[in-house]
């Protein structure tokens, strides 16, 4: 927001600096003056730590001493102690003094040092909003008449040079030092202006009048607090017509504000903004009293935004949060501002205004205000984000075990009321950019919730006047309502917003177990390409996305799709650092305080975590189901080795180590005993230890889910006994299988055939007998190895064929240009056996081969291009 | 059976005069109402020039009205429409038509154009003439005219858009008027054209174009004698699945269909038709939870579930949605024979012990055809050695010996040869001859 106020202060001052030439004309009366302050200080360095009968000569004494410290070891030394501002006074007159001697010697370089010094000094001034003092203008006066003569007589001497061959000239440096000076001083110059031509005009009512300003702050100086109302520049103190009494709060002392004041009262205030003295708590008083004394709309729309960024200013630190109080009457304010404009379509708030005199009064019916509208500088959205920002913060800051932190989430009502308010306001003013920023934030605050909280959001939104076009009401569903509001995202300009738009999209699409659906929109948005390059928080919901897809699948009882989806997070071993959810523990290296500080800001409101331990059980129970079955179909050791997924395959190995298994307790406990009872052909055990898994019950439809698992156990189940078992029966009756297994019939010779004709197991069914006939055959160890050696090399040729298509790049594969026609259809089958070998990687595997057949779509039309 | 009826969700890729085709056999199958069908086709037709056709329309259905007078002006337009049209293209048809002029046209058409423009006046704007008469006759169901016209306005034309457009109207006009063969060509140019293409901001419009490609191709397939093959070819093609699978699901059927019919590939067929059952069934599954019907249900019970009699049922269904359907009607009897066939197939690789009563049932046929049937099965397929049938227990008993290890070996490294010295070729090819490297494939890490 400061931005905005800091653009009118720049502007202000440039304004004003037009007459420039007028005060280069005024400074030739600048000599008249000058012998004063000279003479003075000249005398007081003679009498260094002589007599001291005036204020000034005897600080002069102490600051010769110890120069140009730090003016923290001052008050050690010091006979009398000096208010902060003398001290800075005596310093900055002990500075004109070395810059008065260098200007004898013509030494141009050390008064350039000299200036620079000064000029930061008067910056510090600046900074505890004390008044210019009169030295200082005193000084640039007198400069810029040196600095004029000094090259008026350095052009002579040009001239002179080259009649004269012999030159007083100033040497290099010297020269260099004094237009670099000269820059400087024009500079500073530009910035006091007013305050010069004041002091030309009449320099000893300037002194004076300082000095009255002195006298009057000298004691609330001490007092951090009255700082704030203190005028900043003393020019401004004289304008007429003001008839607030520019009081001290702290004083007790009544305030008197009335409509006509309330815009200087507010420029006071503004320009105290951010400087370090200021109270803030007072300020946001002040300017709540103007708000209420407020008579027009532009004053009123002015109050609001000024109010509302103090109260945002309240808390400087990133760290904390900013208090509930302040945080719920902010959210107030917004709404007001935007009620009012909404109201009175003729003034509206944008970022980029034209300047305007912040004093005066505006009112559309000026005929200066551009076809009858007054815009105001400011920025609704900023209000927006910044509001939606803070409740994110102070959620992430609050136990959220605690009652406060449920009472923390009962005014995310109100906040999204603000956001629909902002974003009905955007819609009728047709303002596409901040609309689509507030469209975003919205969506961020229902992609994630069940149907129910979002009904109760947007019903709390229904009951105030001003509604944005797309409702709950309105579009019927919260899936409608999300499709609206991504639409209008896809559709706008911005390709962050787009994306994080897309995402929730398939997130919303997920939670309501649209598996399907959500899927092929993240493959054909093909971000799992590009999410690389996204910046951290869209990374995080990218794998929010994906881990909630996972969870989608397991329960709509896509086992294998779950089970590829999972895999990826689960490898990594930093589940909760992933989803932004709590702090990696590093083993080998510490964070620095930074890392540690971006970390914590990132993290989720705890509201909106996807429980781990529940991911972590979905994830096991299906590499379970995939896994064990294929375990018991491996009967080579070479091949156990191949696993298709390492976390379950590491914990279970250690389950078998352990020489004794008590009662199961945690998740992971209950899931490897489970596996355990699969392997052993014990469907039903299985079946109970997974049911009995308490994390369960934190999913929706757990009662659906349970049921599920029970029927792919039993099939699993099925296929793993036939794995195991089959090389000790010759035959096995279907009836029987069908009992153990407690699966009709008709299933358990689905699955048989199934398994016969995938060639997983060599047997054939005798329909007659109604049984499974067993072929086994026994290889000898040298046809096993001829085997394995088949597929390697196999695999070795498909290897080399890739590695060959990737350096030759193109999609077309080198077959293409290898033997024409013929060569073309390989190309072709090595797409085919790409994709087909993509594919039954599950469907991980499946997102490839969807993204490639996207791609191929475009990249047929790029290879073509490129010839 | 109306709603596994795609007529509608076909439409809107057609032209509407290939609509018309499609609406009159609706009419002919009793899936919905007559009425319903004639005030469909009566629609279509006001958007014509063929009032004559849209008056007949109009009239049958409200017997009782006055036909509109609309008609007649319509009529009236049209022929005068029509004669200044051909008027016109006469113009540049009796230029080209001239043994000279024939003679010196070559193939550059930048070339062409100049030698027309400087030998007989004609410019680009009376060429297309051509384009606007051929489209005119289309308009009004003269297809065989339009495509000449068209088919001559290609020939000379530079323009690109109206190029691609007059091959559109090639290619429905060749539909219409029945000359297969010369749409089959025209679909092949047009789908080269289509793939080729590199419009501006491409990607949405070449999946519009292949989508309509997909459609309209399929009034060719299904009626060009090697439609079939093609079709799969075709379809199997990875970007038009991907066409079938992101933009028009129901496709698939057609394409399960002519996998079943074209279950035994003519010798010489490419890899990709003879897997195209496999790829089909796994696209079938893939897509399920967009768009099923008996067809693709039938594959999917048989090949992924396993499941004869859901299979069987299925079947059964599908007989009906098979017979309905415009392009697939005449192919009814030939699918069901051939998913029999795919039936006892698969029946009999997971079987050792088949009672052929019961597999007569699972193929919907009698106890004694059933027999036949399968007597036939074994005799023509290569099941023959190993399968006998017992006549005394009625049941197939099938003997298949293992594959021996040597055999599988020997297939697993057949194709590695080949495969090695290709890669070889494209190595020594790639580095241009600087690396001379012959046949030696690099060697790459195995796992």
């Amino acid at each position: 927001m400061s931005r905005f106020f800091r653009q009118a202060d720049d502007s202000d001052s440039s304004e004003s600096s037009d007459g420039e030439e007028e005060l280069m004309s005024s400074g030739d009366e600048a000599p008249i003056a000058r012998p004063a302050p000279a003479a003075k200080t000249g005398m007081a360095q003679f009498l260094a730590g002589g007599s001291s009968d005036s204020d000034s000569s005897d600080s002069d004494s102490d600051s010769d001493s110890d120069g140009q410290d730090s003016d923290d070891d001052e008050p050690q030394q010091a006979v009398r102690i000096m208010s902060a501002q003398e001290k800075r006074l005596v310093e900055m007159e002990a500075t004109g003094k070395v810059m008065e001697n260098a200007l004898k010697i013509n030494d141009w370089v050390a008064i350039s040092n000299e200036f620079d010094k000064l000029v930061r000094m008067i910056q510090r001034q600046h900074n505890v909003s004390e008044p210019i003092p009169p030295f200082y203008v005193k000084t640039l006066i007198s400069l810029e008449n040196s600095v004029n003569n000094a090259l008026a007589k350095e052009k002579e001497a040009k001239q002179e040079k080259d009649a004269k061959k012999n030159a007083k000239a100033l040497n290099a440096t010297n020269a260099k030092a004094l237009t670099a000076m000269k820059q400087k001083l024009k500079k500073s110059v530009k910035e006091y202006e007013t305050d010069m031509n004041e002091y030309n005009a009449d320099p000893e009512a300037f002194e004076s009048k300082y000095a009255a300003l002195i006298a009057q702050s000298a004691p609330t100086a001490p007092t951090a607090g009255g700082a704030g109302q203190r005028p900043t520049a003393p020019g401004r103190d004289d304008e007429p017509g003001a008839d607030f009494t520019n009081v001290v709060g702290k004083g007790g002392k009544a305030m008197h504000f009335s409509s006509e004041g309330i815009l200087k009262n507010l420029q006071a205030v503004q320009e105290a903004r951010g400087k370090k003295n200021t109270d803030r708590a007072e300020q946001i008083r002040i300017l709540e009293k103007l708000l209420e004394v407020a008579a027009t709309a532009y004053q009123r729309i002015r109050v609001l935004l000024a109010l509302v960024s103090s109260r945002f200013d309240y808390n400087s630190s990133v760290a904390t949060h900013m208090p509930t109080e302040l945080w719920l009457a902010a959210q107030r304010e917004v709404d007001q501002l935007v009620a009012i404009i909404v109201a009175n379509p003729a003034y509206s708030i944008q970022e980029m205004t034209e300047d305007y005199d912040e004093l005066k009064e505006r009112s559309p019916e000026d005929p200066e205000e551009k076809g009858g509208i007054v815009r105001i500088r400011g920025s609704i959205i900023s209000f927006v984000d910044r509001l939606d920002d803070e409740f994110t913060k102070s959620l992430q800051n609050i136990d959220p075990h605690g009652t406060e932190y449920i009472d923390r989430l009962k005014d995310e009502k109100v906040l999204y009321c603000t956001i629909c308010r902002a974003q009905a306001f955007y819609e009728s003013t047709n303002q596409d950019e901040p609309l689509s920023r507030v469209i975003m934030r919205r969506l961020e605050h229902i992609y994630s919730k069940p149907d129910a909280v979002v009904q109760a959001l947007e019903a709390a939104m229904e009951v105030s006047e001003i509604k944005p076009n797309m409702r709950l009401a309105s579009l019927g569903t919260s899936s409608g309502l999300i499709h609206a509001l991504c639409v209008y995202l896809y559709k706008s300009g911005n390709s962050l917003l787009r994306t994080r738009a897309m995402l929730s999209h398939i997130y919303h699409h997920a939670l309501h177990n649209d598996f399907h659906t959500a899927r092929d929109m993240l493959l054909m948005s093909h971000l799992q390409e590009s999410i690389h390059s996204a910046d951290v928080a869209t990374q995080i919901l990218y794998n929010r996305t994906v881990v909630q897809l996972g969870l989608c699948a397991f329960r709509c009882g896509l086992i294998k799709e779950a089970q590829a989806t999972l895999l990826d997070i689960f490898t990594t071993q930093r589940v909760k650092e992933l989803l932004a959810q709590g702090v990696h523990q590093q083993r080998f290296q510490v964070l620095t305080p930074e890392q540690e500080k971006a970390e914590k800001q990132r993290q989720l409101p705890f509201h909106m975590h996807i429980n781990t331990e529940l991911l972590e059980a979905a994830f096991l129970v299906s590499s379970m189901l995939v896994e064990i079955p294929l375990l018991a179909s491996i009967d080579s050791d070479e091949l156990k080795r191949k696993s298709i997924s390492k976390p379950f395959r590491r914990l279970l190995d250690f389950a078998d180590r352990q020489v004794f298994t008590g009662p199961p307790e945690s998740t992971r406990d209950h899931i490897m005993q489970a596996s355990k009872a699969l392997q052993d052909g014990e469907w039903e055990q299985c079946r109970d230890l997974i049911q009995s898994i308490k994390i369960w019950s934190l999913m929706p439809e757990a009662a659906g889910v349970k049921e599920m698992l029970a029927k792919r156990i039993q099939e699993q189940g099925l296929r793993t006994y036939l794995f195991t078992y089959a090389p000790h029966y010759s035959t096995l009756s279907l009836s029987l299988l069908s009992r153990t297994f407690s699966l009709p019939l008709r299933t358990v010779t689905s699955i048989v055939s199934k398994m016969i004709w995938n060639e997983e197991l060599s047997a054939s069914l005798d329909q007659s007998g109604g049984v499974v006939v067993f072929h086994r055959i026994e290889l000898s160890r040298a046809q096993q190895l001829a085997q394995t050696i088949a597929d390697k090399i196999g695999a070795m040729v498909e290897q080399n064929e890739k590695a060959l298509d990737v350096k030759m790049g193109g999609t077309g594969g080198w077959g293409d240009r290898a033997d024409g026609n013929k060569g073309e259809k390989r190309g072709e089958q090595t797409q085919e056996r790409r994709g087909r070998g993509d594919r039954t990687r599950g469907m991980r595997g499946g997102a490839r081969g969807r993204g490639a057949r996207f791609a191929q779509g475009l990249g047929n039309e790029m290879s073509s291009r490129l010839g | 059976m109306a709603e596994f009826d795609l007529t509608k969700r076909i439409m809107p890729y057609l032209d509407r005069h290939l609509s018309f085709p499609l609406l009159v056999h609706l009419s002919e199958t009793n899936l919905f109402s007559v009425r319903d069908v004639q005030i469909a086709q009566y629609e279509l037709a006001k958007g014509t020039n063929m009032p004559d056709y849209a008056a007949n329309l109009f009239s049958q259905i409200y017997p009782d009205q006055e036909v509109p007078q609309e008609f007649e002006e319509k009529r009236q337009n049209t022929l005068l429409t029509h004669q200044r049209l051909q008027d016109e293209a006469q113009a540049v048809l009796d230029v080209i038509e001239n043994p000279e002029v024939a003679q010196a046209l070559r193939q550059d058409k930048e070339q062409n154009l100049q030698y027309l423009k400087d030998n007989y006046n004609l410019t680009l704007d009376q060429i297309a003439a051509l384009y606007h008469f051929g489209q005119f006759q289309y308009s009004y169901g003269n297809y065989s005219g339009a495509a000449d016209y068209l088919y001559h306005f290609r020939v000379l034309s530079t323009d690109n858009d109206l190029n691609t457009s007059a091959q559109w109207g090639k290619l429905a006009s060749d539909i219409l008027s029945g000359k297969w063969d010369a749409a089959l060509q025209e679909l092949d140019t047009l789908r080269e054209s289509i793939d080729s293409r590199s419009l501006p901001g491409p990607a949405l419009n070449q999946l519009h174009s292949r989508t309509w490609l997909l459609h309209w191709s399929l009034f060719v397939y299904f009626n060009h004698e090697q439609g079939r093959t093609l079709l799969l070819e075709t379809f199997l093609s990875p970007v038009y699945l991907n066409t079938i699978q992101t933009s028009c699901p129901w496709i698939l059927r057609y394409l399960a269909a002519a996998a079943v019919l074209g279950r035994a590939p003519p010798a010489g067929a490419s890899p990709r038709v003879r897997n195209a059952l496999r790829e089909v069934i796994k696209v079938v599954q893939m897509e399920e939870y967009q768009y099923q019907d008996p067809i693709t249900a039938f594959l999917k019970e048989l090949y992924v579930e396993f499941d004869f009699e859901a299979a069987q049922r299925e079947l059964g269904r599908a007989e009906h949605v098979l017979s309905d359907d415009f392009f697939l009607g005449e192919f009814c009897a030939d699918f069901l024979d051939n998913a029999r066939y795919l039936i006892s197939e698969a029946y009999c690789r997971t079987h050792q012990k088949i009672d052929i009563r019961d597999l007569s049932e699972r193929l919907n046929l009698s106890p004694d055809e059933g027999e036949k049937w399968i007597v036939n099965l074994i005799r023509e397929s290569r099941m023959g050695a190993d399968a006998k049938i017992d006549l005394d227990k009625n049941v197939i008993e099938i003997f298949r010996p293992a594959v021996p290890v040597y055999q599988t070996v020997i297939d697993k490294t057949r194709g590695l040869h080949l495969r090695t010295s290709g890669l070889g070729t494209a190595i020594s090819r790639m580095g241009a001859g600087a690396v001379p490297q012959g046949g030696d494939a690099p060697a790459v890490a195995v796992r």
